[in-house]
């Protein structure tokens, strides 16, 4: 697949953006060019926040979504907002906890407990790199070594364990899922 | 493929700015453009430059001014509401030909108006938002690769003319975040303001030169030359002799006239032969892009005009643009700026079509080719 | 600046443009008064002409900067401190002067003003107050004293008055001082020290309009104003005596407030300086 486009969704605080920076950079090793925007409400935590890639060989002409490939919702706020973007051959994946109603369509819903998975390695908040190796293991979209040396090598010591299980972890819930 | 890597578009200006020698930046913080100034004030101590944070839009924008008339290369950059409070000493430097960059992150407006979401409505604030009649330059990246190249050439540009010039993205520009090569996109020279080197004697700072640019009298270097707002004689003092008024304003403006050529820039995507053009700037230019691409594909003739220098207006390459062509369309996420120019420019010979768009979204390809099919 | 005195006495002639005289200032104005006191000082400290660098903004004191031989910028209204941050920022060599006036640094620059003390940057700042704008024919300032008329306040003005000095040391000025331009060799002495000190020094010159403020509130000519304004001050040789409760209401001159706080330009440029270090020492 040489184009294609991911949407992380949730709300503010829920590190999406992190999830997005770090698909784009295992993309960029990869030799893809990655186009990556941010919309979010004008408050540091809480309300909606989304990021989008926009995945091609060379510069994308238009670097925002049109139609998502696969669409990541971790909070139930955001769960109906990109139904537009939406198409037959989209893959969206859901928070089987935080997203009690997950959009419906003739696309193929997963839901999986990522918060869940977070809250049993012992912090909540890793529930966002849970989804994304989830992602990547499902999609295929970029090797699974690429995106862990990715997280390896850009997060902090003290969190190093703690993301790697996580990365572990949804590695396992998106090969179920794949 | 040596150096790839992901930059947002804010950032990018400030490493372009860095590249092309910046050495003084004076900021605000305001959204959707603090991300410059956090850049620069990382940025700026590594190769030896100042940053300051001042106490409002106004003192920064003095600051940049006070800093390159002591010879240095120097930036700000702002959105919205101070875009509005730097206009004064943005005009003063203007009047006295003192070079400096400004970027403007255009947000939604008026007033605080919405400060995350997009527009493109500072089209003629940029080139009419200091009060009377005066030169500036406006650049229109639409890239993040672009916003690190124009304001590379926002610095010559304002170096070598000594014109203020306005680095003009939209939000999604400059929060959006590519993959780019920075090895590939650095020049291997940038310009500096020619400096003043003829004796003492006789120099005078506002001298008429050929090429319309005077040298500039580096502050202890010995000229102890006079700088005023006020309209003023080649020598740098005040006047208000009508004739020597009107000779100083109009070689400020005429500067510009001369150094066209050195001053347009802009992209012609598939114009040749096509019905209608679109003329287009930031997102919407990226929108229209695709928009060209997906309608190519279907058969619709159809090409984009990208003015990235957006003032002083393309208007000899607009109107080669446009030759053969049955329409123009101007979408703009605004409630139609640009198209005036346009139609200014077309003067009633081809039908000029607005697509506006106010809402804080960005205008998609399938808007765009919509309304093309909807007038072609 | 050089340690020795200079061998030749103070001639102002060599500090100003001549090709600019006869210069703009009413008949007795105080700024002229002020000009040369400034001069004088820059003289006896033997400040090289090429490195002084003058910044006004606007109203008539923002004029003078043009009749000073030295690289002078006339800016815009209530920023000369805004630009003059830069300038001195940007070229730490040069020695950077402003001068300013009542409405243009505490009213429309009043924010500049505040920010440049707190800052502490070496600058020295001039600020001629004649309780006027002056310029524009004369409208009530933040310095107007009580029930004067001006062409704003027709009936007399009913603002309470900004004591400048008090607002520059509580806003952390590390050199603070007033003076009348009756005492020329005192106020010379007080821009001496205010470009000797080592941060941002306020001086507020209590200058006179004569032709505007004073012929509307019938206060004489110069020479009564010049003497009303220095029966008023308190010196600072009497600061503390015991005649203090018979001029209450006097403003004190001389130097105000004195303290040693880190400079601004110094501390930045060291800060990075270490931070280029350790970065090479990183590799």
């Amino acid at each position: 697949m040489d184009d294609f486009e991911v949407r992380f969704s949730g709300s503010g605080g829920q590190g999406l953006i992190l999830s997005a920076k770090f698909l784009s950079a295992a993309l960029v090793a990869e030799g893809f060019s990655v186009a990556q925007s941010q919309s979010y409400e004008p408050v540091s935590r809480g309300g909606l926040s989304r990021s989008d890639l926009v995945v091609s060989k060379g510069q994308a002409a238009f670097p925002l979504s049109r139609g998502l490939d696969y669409l990541l919702i971790l909070d139930g706020a955001a769960a109906q907002a990109s139904n537009d973007l939406l198409g037959k051959d989209s893959l969206v994946m859901v928070d089987s906890e935080l997203v009690p109603e997950p959009p419906k369509g003739a696309f193929r819903v997963l839901n999986l407990p990522f918060a869940e998975t977070a809250r049993k390695l012992g912090n909540k908040r890793v529930a966002n790199i849970v989804a994304l190796s989830a992602l990547v293991a499902c999609s295929g979209i970029c090797k699974l070594e690429t995106l862990e040396q990715i997280v390896r090598g850009k997060t902090p010591p003290k969190f190093a364990t703690l993301n790697l299980e996580a990365f572990e972890a949804g590695c396992a819930l998106g090969v179920q899922g794949a | 493929m040596a150096n790839r890597v992901n930059l947002q578009g804010n950032q990018a200006c400030a490493l372009g700015a860095i590249a092309a020698g910046c050495t003084f930046y004076g900021g605000y913080p305001i959204t959707p453009s603090s991300e410059v100034a956090e850049a620069m004030a990382r940025e700026l101590p590594k190769v030896g430059g100042t940053f300051i944070q001042m106490e409002d839009e106004i003192a920064s924008m003095g600051a940049v001014v006070g800093a390159s008339m002591g010879g240095v290369k120097a930036m700000t950059a702002t959105s919205g509401p101070g875009f509005s409070l730097k206009q004064e000493n943005l005009g003063y430097a203007c009047g006295a030909e003192i070079p400096c960059v400004i970027v403007n992150v255009m947000r939604g407006g008026p007033s605080t108006g919405m400060p995350t979401r997009p527009a493109q409505g500072d089209v003629m604030q940029a080139r009419w938002g200091t009060h009377g009649d005066h030169p500036i330059i406006v650049l229109t990246p639409a890239s993040v690769s672009e916003c690190y190249t124009e304001t590379i050439r926002a610095f010559d540009l304002t170096e070598q003319l000594r014109v203020p010039v306005i680095v003009l993205i939209d939000e999604v520009i400059g929060h959006l975040v590519e993959t780019v090569d920075l090895d590939d996109l650095t020049p291997q020279t940038t310009v500096s303001r020619k400096f003043a080197d003829t004796p003492v004697e006789g120099f005078e700072p506002y001298a008429v030169t050929e090429d319309m640019i005077p040298p500039f009298p580096r502050p202890g270097d010995g000229y102890r030359s006079h700088t005023t707002g006020l309209t003023h004689m080649p020598n740098g003092f005040p006047t208000q002799n009508p004739a020597k008024a009107e000779a100083a304003l109009t070689r400020t403006t005429d500067k510009l006239v001369l150094h066209k050529d050195l001053i347009e820039f802009c992209q012609l995507i598939e114009c040749a032969g096509a019905d209608l053009v679109i003329v287009a700037i930031g997102i919407s230019a990226r929108a229209a892009e695709q928009a060209v691409r997906d309608l190519r594909g279907q058969g619709v003739n159809v090409g984009l005009f990208r003015p990235l220098t957006l003032w002083p207006f393309p208007e000899t390459t607009l109107k080669a643009a446009v030759q053969g062509a049955k329409a123009v369309l101007v979408p703009e996420m605004n409630q139609g700026q640009m198209v005036l120019e346009v139609e200014r420019l077309m003067a009633g010979d081809l039908p000029v079509h607005a697509l506006n768009k106010i809402d804080g979204e960005a205008i998609t390809p399938s808007e765009i080719a919509a309304k093309v099919k909807e007038v072609l | 600046m050089k340690d020795l005195e200079p061998e030749t006495p103070f001639e102002i002639n060599d500090y100003i443009r001549l090709e600019q005289m006869p210069h703009f200032l009413c008949p007795g104005c105080g700024h002229g008064i002020a000009l040369r006191a400034l001069l004088w000082a820059v003289h006896e400290l033997q400040i090289d002409k090429d490195k002084l660098a003058v910044v006004s903004g606007i109203g008539c004191s923002g004029r003078l900067s043009a009749y000073i031989d030295a690289n002078t910028f006339h800016t815009t209204h209530g920023r000369p401190l805004a630009f003059a941050t830069g300038l001195a920022l940007a070229r730490p060599d040069l020695h950077v002067i402003v001068i300013t006036g009542d409405g243009d640094s505490l009213a429309i620059g009043g924010n500049h003003l505040i920010h440049a003390c707190r800052r502490n940057l070496n600058l020295t700042c001039m600020m001629l107050n004649n309780e006027i704008y002056g310029m524009t024919g004369g409208q009530v300032s933040p310095t107007t004293s009580s029930n004067r008329y001006t062409t704003t306040t027709p009936a007399g003005n009913t603002e309470p008055v900004f004591d400048a000095c008090a607002l520059a040391s509580a806003a952390g000025a590390s050199f603070v001082g007033r003076e009348v331009t009756m005492q020329v060799t005192g106020l010379k002495n007080l821009m001496r020290g205010a470009i000797e000190h080592h941060g941002f020094s306020f001086v507020e010159v209590i200058s006179d309009c004569t032709e505007i403020y004073g012929r509307k509130n019938d206060l004489g000519m110069s020479p009564e104003m010049m003497l009303s304004q220095k029966a008023t001050m308190r010196p600072e040789a009497y600061r503390n005596t015991v005649d203090v409760p018979f001029r209450p209401n006097a403003l004190e001159c001389g130097v105000l407030t004195q303290k040693d706080r880190p400079e601004y330009g110094s501390a930045y440029r060291e800060m990075t300086a270490n931070l280029r270090a350790k970065g090479k020492q990183h590799g």
